[in-house]
């Protein structure tokens, strides 16, 4: 990566703001771990995102302080004798029944539904998606909020990968975890190239994920093989 | 180049330090104290950069972080660094190999939807003089915020801290990602004169 480029690109910037797609950003790195003058920003960079974010949520706190709050007065009576007054069978008889109305209710209700759903097949949301296929539009998969899904994803069949390492990147380009899918000696001997992974659908958020797919030999070297976006849609 | 200049510095020599060369990695080979801390203190901070959006802990950085110089120290020792000028850029590889397999052994237990509330870089420990110079840094920091308007503070607060949709953020504030870019240059520009100066400060305790 030429030095005059990276500056002109501003991409120290482009690398703390998570703007990169993991092949730029991997060439980005090598220059920098070489180059003093883009390690120093890039540290520099670094450290006042971090001090920012510190500042930043200081700011926010002295306002929650000072909000004015009507906060009644407390009793004088000591912890003991409010501890006491919680135990009168006025209040802990009535407390009580409820306890048991919740726990019956969610042993003769909730979780036999609950069993009867976990039990039974069911369809799932999914998407079918090409690993380094330029070009190609972004399928878009509808779930129910918590809903998981299926995603199938093909990677173009590659003699020399041993296994493939997946990163699943949400809509604001962080990363939400990485997994390894193995490839089997009958899988390969199959051709197999497609591959079902099972998606979580809890605490996501709407909008274009990407896959980035990476193949390791089994040398241990590994390559580049290609990304994948799907648009995730998900129903109030 | 490392030279060493006779400074008045209660620490012993000063080092200087401009780029990596033969002599850097004899230096290292050898076991020189001064280069082997050199050494230490400037890949660490770029490999916590590095990982920081990459691992979901702090275990994970330090893990990767450390096994990284282990390689490297027996590669130096099995005479492997063929290209002193390109330190650097080695480092990085031993680095990359050392994340996929760290990858490939987690990747079984790590579900996808896993919490990252920890990801955190670690602190390193500090003396005196490393808390004084961080707390002059937090200074520097506070003060260009406090320079800023009102409106970039908050879009800076929505990106770094809320972590909002970038594109999302620049549309409500009337702004495209160009605007974001230099408003970070500009800024880390105006801190990087003062984190220069202390270049052998450490990481701030962000925990």
């Amino acid at each position: 990566m030429d030095h005059e480029a990276v500056v002109r690109q501003k991409m120290t910037e482009r690398y703390l703001l998570n703007e990169l797609d993991s092949e730029i950003r991997d060439e980005f790195e090598e220059h920098y771990f070489d180059c003093t003058d883009c390690a120093d920003d890039v540290k520099a960079g670094a450290l006042f995102v971090e001090q920012s974010k510190i500042e930043l949520a200081a700011d926010l706190k002295p306002a929650a302080v000072t909000r004015p709050v009507m906060v009644p007065t407390p009793p004088k009576a000591g912890w003991l004798a409010a501890l006491h007054s919680i135990f009168r069978p006025a209040i802990a008889a009535p407390v009580m029944l409820l306890l048991f109305a919740v726990i019956g209710y969610q042993n003769l209700v909730t979780y036999p539904h609950l069993q009867q759903a976990l039990s039974t097949p069911q369809v799932l949301p999914w998407a079918s998606v090409n690993v380094g296929t330029y070009g190609s539009e972004a399928p878009a998969v509808v779930i129910k909020q918590g809903q998981s899904f299926l995603l199938f994803v093909r990677i173009p069949p590659e003699g020399t990968y041993t296994s493939y390492t997946a990163e699943l990147r949400n809509p604001a380009g962080r990363s939400e975890g990485s997994f390894a899918i193995p490839v089997t000696a009958e899988q390969k001997a199959a051709g197999q190239d497609q591959w079902p992974i099972q998606i979580s659908g809890a605490n996501r958020t709407p909008g274009s994920y990407t896959l980035s797919v990476r193949g390791l030999t089994a040398a241990g070297d590994s390559k580049e093989v290609g990304q994948a976006s799907f648009e995730l849609q998900i129903l109030k | 180049m490392l030279h060493c200049q006779p400074l008045p510095d209660p620490r012993g020599p000063f080092l200087q330090f401009d780029s990596f060369d033969e002599a850097y990695v004899e230096r290292l080979r050898t076991g020189d104290f001064r280069t082997q801390e050199h050494f230490g203190s400037y890949f660490s901070k770029l490999i916590h950069v590095k990982l920081r959006s990459r691992l979901q802990s702090r275990e994970a950085v330090e893990d990767v972080r450390q096994e990284t110089f282990v390689r490297f120290y027996a590669a130096l020792r099995d005479g492997k660094i063929l290209h002193p000028e390109r330190l650097g850029s080695f480092v990085n590889s031993v680095c990359n190999n050392v994340l996929l397999e760290h990858y490939r052994a987690s990747a079984r237990q790590t579900p996808l939807d896993e919490d990252d509330d920890q990801n955190q870089i670690p602190a390193l420990d500090m003396n005196l003089l490393d808390v004084l110079t961080a707390k002059e840094m937090a200074k520097k920091v506070r003060e260009i915020l406090e320079e800023m308007p009102e409106r970039d503070r908050r879009l800076l607060r929505e990106i770094f801290l809320e972590e909002r949709d970038k594109d999302q953020v620049c549309h409500d504030f009337g702004v495209d990602r160009e605007y974001l870019r230099v408003l970070l240059h500009r800024a880390k520009q105006s801190f990087k004169a003062l984190y220069l100066k202390n270049n052998d400060a450490p990481e701030f305790n962000t925990a």
